[in-house]
């Protein structure tokens, strides 16, 4: 095994733990604050968790350059899916135009609120006896 | 690689019939399976990469998307994640222990990990039961359909971290890893503490978001 990997794993283990429950605190209380603000708080949690895991628990601050230059890329590879997936974001004009859970009807165009009601109306439908 | 040449000595180091003797080594500068499992690792992220960049576009195309907290149960996920941190906390302590030549100290550590990763699994299926039960299937809507299929993927990834982990235990209780040599245990940590950094991700983007 290479080189001495030992670290305080208790106190990156307490910092993980501390952390997701911030995140969770963050993201309970934070559901009518602005979404910059929201998001922002909850994407900073989760980053720190993974490089404090990244970096200690595999190892990544005791490896040589052959791991870095095999892993150094992937963030690269990452941001290019996300810049084509921005671009998609971008040029998406929210085809769906009804709240996701409810159903819009093809023939009548009515928006059903709540799918639940839907699926049992239709099993119940399907259980019902069909006209001779 | 000439210390290795110097080294070698005919008298014992010669290969039984007509073996070849090779002066050097073509492999990468660092233990196979180590360039291995990064590798994999690497191909993992982009996976999960794109379901997660399919996720930001199905829910950026929505109209709405609504509050993950009225749907799904963050507490019990919530203590569910901590299992899993703490779960690979707990592997870090196995490996130490190897590092450290405590056999026992091997055993215990582990068999803590492969519990806390079978409590996490089993969290996770009382979640699917329980979501189910109340109309909540994959094809009920886009917001399920994303959210079975991330955090399917995710649960099926740490059912197969938990059966390496078992493979591990097996082969250090026949006192497999040594101080010298631990690397098969270090290898299924790798993958242990990968799975809970993606999880670690998908919580907060399907959960919190």
């Amino acid at each position: 095994m290479s080189g001495d990997k030992h670290f305080n794993a208790d106190k990156i283990f307490i910092a993980l733990i501390v952390l997701t429950a911030l995140e969770v605190a963050w993201g309970l209380a934070g559901t009518d604050w602005n979404k910059t603000m929201l998001w922002g708080g909850l994407l900073f949690c989760a980053f720190f968790k993974g490089w404090l895991i990244a970096v200690y628990f595999m190892h990544l601050k005791f490896e040589g350059k052959v791991i870095y230059s095999l892993i150094l890329p992937t963030p690269f590879l990452v941001m290019v899916i996300m810049g084509y997936v921005g671009s998609d974001v971008a040029n998406s004009d929210a085809p769906y135009d009804h709240p996701v859970g409810s159903m819009k009807s093809v023939e009548t165009g009515d928006i059903k609120e709540n799918l639940h009601d839907i699926w049992h109306a239709h099993a119940e439908e399907a259980e019902a006896p069909s006209a001779p | 690689m000439s210390d290795s040449i110097a080294v070698y000595d005919p008298e014992v180091d010669a290969p039984a019939h007509h073996h070849p003797v090779y002066d050097y080594d073509s492999g990468p500068p660092v233990e196979r399976g180590k360039f291995a499992i990064w590798l994999f690792l690497a191909t993992e992220v982009m996976f999960f990469s794109g379901l997660i960049g399919a996720y930001i576009v199905l829910r950026s195309a929505a109209g709405s998307w609504p509050d993950p907290a009225e749907r799904l149960a963050v507490n019990l996920t919530a203590i569910n994640t901590f299992v899993l941190i703490t779960s690979s906390w707990l592997m870090v302590k196995s490996l130490f222990a190897a590092a450290a030549g405590n056999q026992r100290g091997i055993l215990f550590w582990l068999g803590l990990t492969i519990l806390g990763g079978s409590l996490f699994v089993g969290i996770q299926v009382y979640e699917y039961f329980e979501l189910y039960a109340h109309g909540a299937s994959p094809r009920g809507d886009i917001f399920w359909s994303t959210f079975y299929i991330m955090t399917g993927f995710h649960g099926t990834h740490v059912v197969v971290g938990i059966l390496w982990l078992i493979c591990a235990w097996i082969k250090a209780a026949k006192g497999a890893f040594t101080p010298q040599n631990y690397l098969g245990l270090e290898l299924a940590g790798l993958y242990w503490h990968f799975v809970d950094l993606v999880w670690v991700l998908l919580f907060t983007i399907v959960y919190l978001f």
